[in-house]
Protein backbone atom coordinates (compact mmCIF):
# COMPACT_ATOMS: atom_id res chain seq x y z
CA UNK A 1 0.00 0.00 0.00
CA UNK A 2 3.02 2.29 0.55
CA UNK A 3 3.79 2.05 -3.18
CA UNK A 4 0.19 2.94 -4.01
CA UNK A 5 0.21 5.89 -1.57
CA UNK A 6 3.45 7.08 -3.19
CA UNK A 7 1.71 6.91 -6.57
CA UNK A 8 -1.27 8.87 -5.20
CA UNK A 9 0.97 11.59 -3.77
CA UNK A 10 3.55 11.92 -6.56
CA UNK A 11 1.60 10.64 -9.57
CA UNK A 12 4.63 8.66 -10.74
CA UNK A 13 4.75 4.90 -11.28
CA UNK A 14 8.35 4.43 -10.03
CA UNK A 15 7.60 2.79 -6.66
CA UNK A 16 4.50 1.05 -7.95
CA UNK A 17 6.39 -0.38 -10.90
CA UNK A 18 9.23 -1.53 -8.66
CA UNK A 19 6.76 -3.12 -6.24
CA UNK A 20 4.95 -5.10 -8.92
CA UNK A 21 8.13 -6.13 -10.77
CA UNK A 22 10.04 -7.36 -7.70
CA UNK A 23 7.67 -8.10 -4.79
CA UNK A 24 4.69 -8.85 -7.05
CA UNK A 25 6.57 -11.33 -9.23
CA UNK A 26 8.02 -13.06 -6.18
CA UNK A 27 4.61 -13.18 -4.48
CA UNK A 28 2.89 -14.76 -7.50
CA UNK A 29 5.70 -17.24 -7.94
CA UNK A 30 5.59 -18.33 -4.28
CA UNK A 31 1.77 -18.41 -4.17
CA UNK A 32 1.34 -20.48 -7.35
CA UNK A 33 4.15 -22.86 -6.33
CA UNK A 34 2.54 -23.33 -2.89
CA UNK A 35 -0.88 -23.83 -4.45
CA UNK A 36 0.54 -26.40 -6.85
CA UNK A 37 2.28 -28.34 -4.08
CA UNK A 38 -0.79 -28.27 -1.81
CA UNK A 39 -3.13 -29.36 -4.61
CA UNK A 40 -0.91 -32.31 -5.57
CA UNK A 41 -0.70 -33.27 -1.87
CA UNK A 42 -4.52 -33.19 -1.66
CA UNK A 43 -4.70 -35.40 -4.77
CA UNK A 44 -2.34 -37.93 -3.17
CA UNK A 45 -4.80 -38.42 -0.28
CA UNK A 46 -7.43 -39.88 -2.62
CA UNK A 47 -7.16 -43.37 -4.13
CA UNK A 48 -7.35 -43.91 -7.88
CA UNK A 49 -11.01 -45.03 -7.80
CA UNK A 50 -12.23 -42.04 -5.75
CA UNK A 51 -14.05 -39.25 -7.63
CA UNK A 52 -12.27 -36.41 -5.83
CA UNK A 53 -8.88 -37.69 -7.03
CA UNK A 54 -9.76 -36.53 -10.54
CA UNK A 55 -11.07 -33.25 -9.16
CA UNK A 56 -7.89 -32.54 -7.21
CA UNK A 57 -5.76 -33.80 -10.07
CA UNK A 58 -7.36 -31.27 -12.41
CA UNK A 59 -7.10 -28.50 -9.80
CA UNK A 60 -3.42 -29.41 -9.33
CA UNK A 61 -2.82 -29.26 -13.10
CA UNK A 62 -4.58 -25.88 -13.17
CA UNK A 63 -2.17 -24.68 -10.48
CA UNK A 64 0.78 -26.14 -12.37
CA UNK A 65 -0.33 -24.34 -15.55
CA UNK A 66 -0.68 -21.09 -13.59
CA UNK A 67 2.83 -21.57 -12.16
CA UNK A 68 4.22 -22.34 -15.64
CA UNK A 69 2.43 -19.24 -16.97
CA UNK A 70 4.06 -17.04 -14.30
CA UNK A 71 7.52 -18.50 -15.01
CA UNK A 72 7.13 -18.18 -18.81
CA UNK A 73 6.02 -14.56 -18.48
CA UNK A 74 9.00 -13.79 -16.24
CA UNK A 75 11.31 -15.38 -18.81
CA UNK A 76 9.58 -13.50 -21.63
CA UNK A 77 9.99 -10.19 -19.81
CA UNK A 78 13.71 -10.85 -19.58
CA UNK A 79 13.84 -10.57 -15.80
CA UNK A 80 16.12 -13.60 -15.54
CA UNK A 81 19.94 -13.50 -15.71
CA UNK A 82 20.08 -14.80 -19.30
CA UNK A 83 17.66 -12.15 -20.57
CA UNK A 84 14.71 -12.55 -22.99
CA UNK A 85 14.21 -15.89 -24.78
CA UNK A 86 12.84 -16.12 -28.31
CA UNK A 87 10.14 -18.77 -28.86
CA UNK A 88 9.48 -18.56 -32.60
CA UNK A 89 11.99 -21.27 -33.64
CA UNK A 90 10.39 -23.72 -31.15
CA UNK A 91 6.69 -23.43 -31.94
CA UNK A 92 6.69 -22.27 -35.55
CA UNK A 93 4.55 -19.20 -35.03
CA UNK A 94 1.54 -20.55 -33.08
CA UNK A 95 2.24 -17.88 -30.50
CA UNK A 96 3.44 -14.43 -31.48
CA UNK A 97 5.93 -14.41 -28.59
CA UNK A 98 6.82 -16.15 -25.35
CA UNK A 99 4.68 -13.73 -23.35
CA UNK A 100 1.59 -14.73 -25.35
CA UNK A 101 2.35 -18.38 -24.69
CA UNK A 102 2.68 -17.61 -20.96
CA UNK A 103 -0.69 -15.85 -21.03
CA UNK A 104 -2.31 -18.86 -22.70
CA UNK A 105 -0.76 -21.43 -20.33
CA UNK A 106 -1.55 -19.39 -17.19
CA UNK A 107 -4.94 -18.28 -18.55
CA UNK A 108 -7.22 -20.44 -20.73
CA UNK A 109 -5.28 -23.69 -20.23
CA UNK A 110 -5.30 -23.32 -16.45
CA UNK A 111 -8.99 -22.29 -16.51
CA UNK A 112 -9.90 -25.38 -18.56
CA UNK A 113 -8.27 -27.68 -15.99
CA UNK A 114 -9.98 -25.82 -13.13
CA UNK A 115 -13.37 -25.99 -14.88
CA UNK A 116 -13.06 -29.78 -15.20
CA UNK A 117 -11.97 -30.08 -11.56
CA UNK A 118 -14.80 -27.92 -10.21
CA UNK A 119 -17.24 -29.77 -12.48
CA UNK A 120 -16.24 -32.96 -10.73
CA UNK A 121 -16.68 -31.29 -7.31
CA UNK A 122 -20.18 -30.16 -8.32
CA UNK A 123 -21.01 -33.67 -9.54
CA UNK A 124 -19.96 -35.12 -6.17
CA UNK A 125 -21.88 -32.43 -4.27
CA UNK A 126 -25.00 -33.21 -6.29
CA UNK A 127 -24.63 -36.91 -5.49
CA UNK A 128 -25.00 -36.08 -1.80
CA UNK A 129 -27.66 -33.38 -2.22
CA UNK A 130 -25.31 -30.75 -0.80
CA UNK A 131 -26.23 -28.06 -3.29
CA UNK A 132 -28.99 -25.74 -2.22
CA UNK A 133 -31.61 -24.33 -4.62
CA UNK A 134 -30.64 -21.30 -6.72
CA UNK A 135 -32.02 -17.98 -5.56
CA UNK A 136 -33.43 -15.29 -7.85
CA UNK A 137 -30.16 -13.38 -7.51
CA UNK A 138 -28.19 -16.45 -8.63
CA UNK A 139 -30.42 -16.88 -11.67
CA UNK A 140 -30.06 -13.22 -12.65
CA UNK A 141 -26.27 -13.48 -12.25
CA UNK A 142 -26.17 -16.63 -14.41
CA UNK A 143 -28.20 -14.94 -17.15
CA UNK A 144 -25.86 -11.90 -17.05
CA UNK A 145 -22.76 -14.11 -17.27
CA UNK A 146 -24.16 -16.05 -20.23
CA UNK A 147 -25.25 -12.83 -21.98
CA UNK A 148 -21.80 -11.29 -21.47
CA UNK A 149 -19.94 -14.36 -22.78
CA UNK A 150 -22.23 -14.56 -25.86
CA UNK A 151 -21.61 -10.85 -26.59
CA UNK A 152 -17.84 -11.38 -26.28
CA UNK A 153 -18.07 -14.39 -28.60
CA UNK A 154 -19.91 -12.29 -31.20
CA UNK A 155 -17.27 -9.52 -30.95
CA UNK A 156 -14.43 -12.07 -31.30
CA UNK A 157 -16.06 -13.84 -34.25
CA UNK A 158 -16.32 -10.53 -36.09
CA UNK A 159 -12.52 -10.13 -35.63
CA UNK A 160 -11.82 -13.43 -37.40
CA UNK A 161 -11.94 -11.60 -40.75
CA UNK A 162 -8.71 -9.80 -39.83
CA UNK A 163 -6.83 -13.15 -39.78
CA UNK A 164 -5.57 -13.03 -36.18
CA UNK A 165 -2.69 -15.29 -35.08
CA UNK A 166 -3.58 -18.74 -33.64
CA UNK A 167 -2.19 -17.60 -30.28
CA UNK A 168 -4.56 -14.63 -30.19
CA UNK A 169 -7.53 -16.88 -31.06
CA UNK A 170 -6.52 -19.27 -28.25
CA UNK A 171 -6.48 -16.34 -25.82
CA UNK A 172 -10.09 -15.53 -26.77
CA UNK A 173 -11.04 -18.75 -24.96
CA UNK A 174 -10.38 -17.03 -21.63
CA UNK A 175 -13.73 -15.17 -21.64
CA UNK A 176 -16.01 -18.19 -22.20
CA UNK A 177 -13.91 -20.28 -19.80
CA UNK A 178 -14.10 -17.59 -17.13
CA UNK A 179 -17.87 -17.44 -17.68
CA UNK A 180 -18.04 -21.22 -17.20
CA UNK A 181 -15.98 -20.92 -14.01
CA UNK A 182 -18.29 -18.16 -12.73
CA UNK A 183 -21.32 -20.38 -13.34
CA UNK A 184 -19.60 -23.18 -11.43
CA UNK A 185 -18.67 -20.71 -8.68
CA UNK A 186 -22.34 -19.69 -8.29
CA UNK A 187 -23.34 -23.36 -7.94
CA UNK A 188 -20.47 -24.17 -5.53
CA UNK A 189 -21.44 -21.14 -3.42
CA UNK A 190 -24.92 -22.60 -2.96
CA UNK A 191 -23.34 -25.65 -1.31
CA UNK A 192 -21.15 -23.43 0.90
CA UNK A 193 -24.21 -21.45 2.04
CA UNK A 194 -26.04 -24.69 2.74
CA UNK A 195 -23.40 -26.44 4.85
CA UNK A 196 -21.87 -23.60 6.89
CA UNK A 197 -18.32 -22.54 7.72
CA UNK A 198 -16.32 -25.74 8.13
CA UNK A 199 -12.92 -26.40 6.56
CA UNK A 200 -14.29 -27.91 3.34
CA UNK A 201 -16.86 -25.13 3.00
CA UNK A 202 -14.00 -22.63 3.33
CA UNK A 203 -12.03 -24.57 0.69
CA UNK A 204 -14.89 -24.26 -1.82
CA UNK A 205 -15.52 -20.69 -0.69
CA UNK A 206 -11.91 -19.81 -1.53
CA UNK A 207 -12.38 -21.15 -5.07
CA UNK A 208 -15.47 -18.96 -5.42
CA UNK A 209 -13.55 -15.94 -4.12
CA UNK A 210 -10.60 -16.65 -6.45
CA UNK A 211 -12.85 -16.94 -9.51
CA UNK A 212 -14.83 -13.82 -8.64
CA UNK A 213 -11.68 -11.74 -8.04
CA UNK A 214 -10.14 -13.04 -11.29
CA UNK A 215 -13.31 -11.91 -13.09
CA UNK A 216 -13.08 -8.51 -11.38
CA UNK A 217 -9.44 -8.20 -12.46
CA UNK A 218 -10.39 -9.08 -16.05
CA UNK A 219 -13.27 -6.60 -15.92
CA UNK A 220 -10.85 -3.91 -14.69
CA UNK A 221 -8.50 -4.65 -17.63
CA UNK A 222 -11.45 -4.42 -20.03
CA UNK A 223 -12.63 -1.14 -18.45
CA UNK A 224 -9.10 0.29 -18.59
CA UNK A 225 -8.77 -0.67 -22.28
CA UNK A 226 -11.98 1.28 -22.93
CA UNK A 227 -10.81 4.29 -20.84
CA UNK A 228 -13.57 3.75 -18.30
CA UNK A 229 -11.30 3.83 -15.23
CA UNK A 230 -9.24 6.67 -13.80
CA UNK A 231 -5.49 6.14 -13.36
CA UNK A 232 -5.96 5.80 -9.59
CA UNK A 233 -8.60 3.10 -9.93
CA UNK A 234 -6.56 1.30 -12.58
CA UNK A 235 -3.52 1.16 -10.30
CA UNK A 236 -5.70 0.01 -7.41
CA UNK A 237 -7.26 -2.73 -9.56
CA UNK A 238 -3.83 -4.32 -10.08
CA UNK A 239 -3.92 -5.38 -6.41
CA UNK A 240 -6.91 -7.65 -7.12
CA UNK A 241 -4.52 -10.25 -8.53
CA UNK A 242 -2.85 -10.62 -5.12
CA UNK A 243 -6.21 -11.50 -3.56
CA UNK A 244 -6.98 -13.97 -6.36
CA UNK A 245 -3.59 -15.69 -6.03
CA UNK A 246 -3.93 -15.93 -2.24
CA UNK A 247 -7.47 -17.34 -2.53
CA UNK A 248 -6.36 -19.94 -5.08
CA UNK A 249 -3.58 -21.06 -2.72
CA UNK A 250 -5.87 -21.08 0.34
CA UNK A 251 -8.40 -23.49 -1.21
CA UNK A 252 -6.19 -26.63 -1.22
CA UNK A 253 -4.76 -25.51 2.15
CA UNK A 254 -8.24 -25.78 3.71
CA UNK A 255 -8.84 -29.20 2.10
CA UNK A 256 -5.51 -30.42 3.44
CA UNK A 257 -6.34 -28.98 6.87
CA UNK A 258 -9.60 -31.00 6.88
CA UNK A 259 -7.70 -34.18 6.01
CA UNK A 260 -4.86 -33.47 8.47
CA UNK A 261 -7.11 -32.61 11.39
CA UNK A 262 -8.49 -36.14 11.26
CA UNK A 263 -4.96 -37.58 11.44
CA UNK A 264 -3.80 -35.27 14.24
CA UNK A 265 -3.05 -37.64 17.18
CA UNK A 266 -3.16 -35.03 19.96
CA UNK A 267 -6.38 -33.38 18.86
CA UNK A 268 -9.39 -33.79 21.14
CA UNK A 269 -12.65 -35.18 19.80
CA UNK A 270 -14.82 -32.25 18.75
CA UNK A 271 -17.58 -31.42 21.17
CA UNK A 272 -20.93 -31.07 19.46
CA UNK A 273 -23.52 -28.62 20.60
CA UNK B 1 -2.42 -61.19 -33.51
CA UNK B 2 -4.49 -58.22 -32.38
CA UNK B 3 -4.08 -56.59 -28.97
CA UNK B 4 -7.44 -57.96 -27.80
CA UNK B 5 -6.55 -61.54 -28.83
CA UNK B 6 -3.24 -61.26 -26.98
CA UNK B 7 -5.07 -60.08 -23.89
CA UNK B 8 -7.55 -62.97 -24.12
CA UNK B 9 -4.69 -65.48 -24.48
CA UNK B 10 -2.88 -64.02 -21.43
CA UNK B 11 -6.15 -64.04 -19.48
CA UNK B 12 -6.77 -67.74 -20.32
CA UNK B 13 -3.19 -68.63 -19.35
CA UNK B 14 -3.56 -66.75 -16.07
CA UNK B 15 -6.86 -68.44 -15.33
CA UNK B 16 -5.29 -71.87 -15.99
CA UNK B 17 -2.54 -71.11 -13.52
CA UNK B 18 -5.06 -70.05 -10.91
CA UNK B 19 -7.11 -73.22 -11.33
CA UNK B 20 -4.01 -75.40 -11.11
CA UNK B 21 -2.72 -73.82 -7.91
CA UNK B 22 -2.97 -75.69 -4.61
CA UNK B 23 -6.15 -75.09 -2.55
CA UNK B 24 -5.55 -73.13 0.66
CA UNK B 25 -6.30 -75.13 3.78
CA UNK B 26 -7.86 -73.21 6.63
CA UNK B 27 -8.43 -74.45 10.14
CA UNK B 28 -11.87 -74.00 11.66
CA UNK B 29 -12.04 -71.46 14.49
CA UNK B 30 -13.11 -72.61 17.96
CA UNK B 31 -16.74 -72.16 18.99
CA UNK B 32 -15.88 -69.58 21.66
CA UNK B 33 -13.90 -67.54 19.11
CA UNK B 34 -16.82 -67.56 16.68
CA UNK B 35 -19.26 -66.48 19.38
CA UNK B 36 -16.93 -63.66 20.37
CA UNK B 37 -16.64 -62.53 16.76
CA UNK B 38 -20.42 -62.70 16.22
CA UNK B 39 -21.02 -60.68 19.37
CA UNK B 40 -18.50 -58.04 18.31
CA UNK B 41 -19.91 -57.79 14.76
CA UNK B 42 -23.45 -57.43 16.08
CA UNK B 43 -22.35 -54.72 18.50
CA UNK B 44 -20.60 -52.77 15.75
CA UNK B 45 -23.54 -53.27 13.41
CA UNK B 46 -25.88 -51.69 15.95
CA UNK B 47 -23.51 -48.75 16.35
CA UNK B 48 -23.23 -48.22 12.61
CA UNK B 49 -26.90 -47.62 12.02
CA UNK B 50 -29.64 -46.74 14.48
CA UNK B 51 -32.11 -49.56 14.93
CA UNK B 52 -34.12 -50.81 17.89
CA UNK B 53 -33.26 -49.07 21.16
CA UNK B 54 -31.50 -51.38 23.56
CA UNK B 55 -30.46 -49.68 26.81
CA UNK B 56 -26.85 -50.93 26.78
CA UNK B 57 -26.26 -49.54 23.29
CA UNK B 58 -28.09 -46.23 23.64
CA UNK B 59 -25.24 -44.60 25.54
CA UNK B 60 -22.61 -45.79 23.03
CA UNK B 61 -24.73 -44.65 20.13
CA UNK B 62 -25.20 -41.23 21.73
CA UNK B 63 -21.42 -40.85 22.06
CA UNK B 64 -20.91 -41.91 18.43
CA UNK B 65 -23.59 -39.49 17.22
CA UNK B 66 -22.15 -36.62 19.23
CA UNK B 67 -18.63 -37.23 18.00
CA UNK B 68 -19.75 -37.67 14.40
CA UNK B 69 -21.77 -34.48 14.51
CA UNK B 70 -18.74 -32.64 15.89
CA UNK B 71 -16.48 -33.95 13.12
CA UNK B 72 -19.05 -33.10 10.46
CA UNK B 73 -19.36 -29.56 11.78
CA UNK B 74 -15.60 -29.16 11.94
CA UNK B 75 -14.86 -30.61 8.50
CA UNK B 76 -17.89 -29.45 6.48
CA UNK B 77 -19.84 -26.83 8.40
CA UNK B 78 -22.32 -26.28 11.21
CA UNK B 79 -25.34 -27.00 9.00
CA UNK B 80 -23.93 -30.20 7.52
CA UNK B 81 -25.49 -32.71 9.98
CA UNK B 82 -28.93 -31.14 9.41
CA UNK B 83 -28.59 -31.07 5.63
CA UNK B 84 -27.38 -34.68 5.59
CA UNK B 85 -30.24 -35.94 7.74
CA UNK B 86 -33.15 -33.84 6.56
CA UNK B 87 -35.71 -36.26 8.02
CA UNK B 88 -34.46 -35.50 11.55
CA UNK B 89 -32.97 -38.95 12.16
CA UNK B 90 -29.84 -38.94 14.33
CA UNK B 91 -26.62 -38.98 12.36
CA UNK B 92 -25.00 -42.41 12.16
CA UNK B 93 -21.79 -43.91 10.84
CA UNK B 94 -23.71 -45.56 8.01
CA UNK B 95 -25.29 -42.29 6.87
CA UNK B 96 -22.17 -40.14 7.21
CA UNK B 97 -19.39 -42.39 5.96
CA UNK B 98 -20.17 -42.09 2.20
CA UNK B 99 -20.05 -38.28 2.22
CA UNK B 100 -16.95 -38.22 4.43
CA UNK B 101 -15.23 -40.75 2.17
CA UNK B 102 -16.13 -38.75 -0.93
CA UNK B 103 -14.71 -35.45 0.32
CA UNK B 104 -11.95 -36.50 2.73
CA UNK B 105 -10.79 -39.67 1.04
CA UNK B 106 -10.90 -43.28 2.15
CA UNK B 107 -7.75 -43.18 4.30
CA UNK B 108 -8.74 -40.09 6.26
CA UNK B 109 -12.27 -41.41 6.79
CA UNK B 110 -10.93 -44.72 8.08
CA UNK B 111 -8.90 -42.81 10.65
CA UNK B 112 -11.91 -40.66 11.51
CA UNK B 113 -14.17 -43.67 12.10
CA UNK B 114 -11.43 -45.20 14.25
CA UNK B 115 -11.39 -42.04 16.37
CA UNK B 116 -15.16 -41.88 16.57
CA UNK B 117 -15.37 -45.47 17.80
CA UNK B 118 -12.42 -45.18 20.19
CA UNK B 119 -13.31 -46.33 23.75
CA UNK B 120 -16.92 -47.01 22.77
Amino acid sequence: MIAYLHFLVTGTYVWLGWFFVVAGSLFFLVMTATECWLAFTCRSWFDADEPMRLAWGMIAFAALARLAGVVIREVADGRLPWGPVQLRPLFGGVFANLGQMGLFVGGPLSMAFLAIGLGRVLQTQRRFWLRGPLTLGDRVLLVLIIAFSVSQLVINLSLLGGHPSPGAVLLWLSDPLLALLLIEAVLVRRAVVRIGQGLLAKCWGMFVMAIVTTSLGDAAIWANNHDLLSKRLTALSWYIWFVAAAAFASAPAYQLAAISIVQEPNLRQPASR
Amino acid sequence: MSLLSRFKLRFRQGRGRLAASEPILLEAASASGLNDLTERLNRWGRLWSPGEDEPEHTHARTIVTRRLTGWMERCFGEHMPASLNGAGDPISLASSMPVLTAFLGRRATRELSRRVLRDV
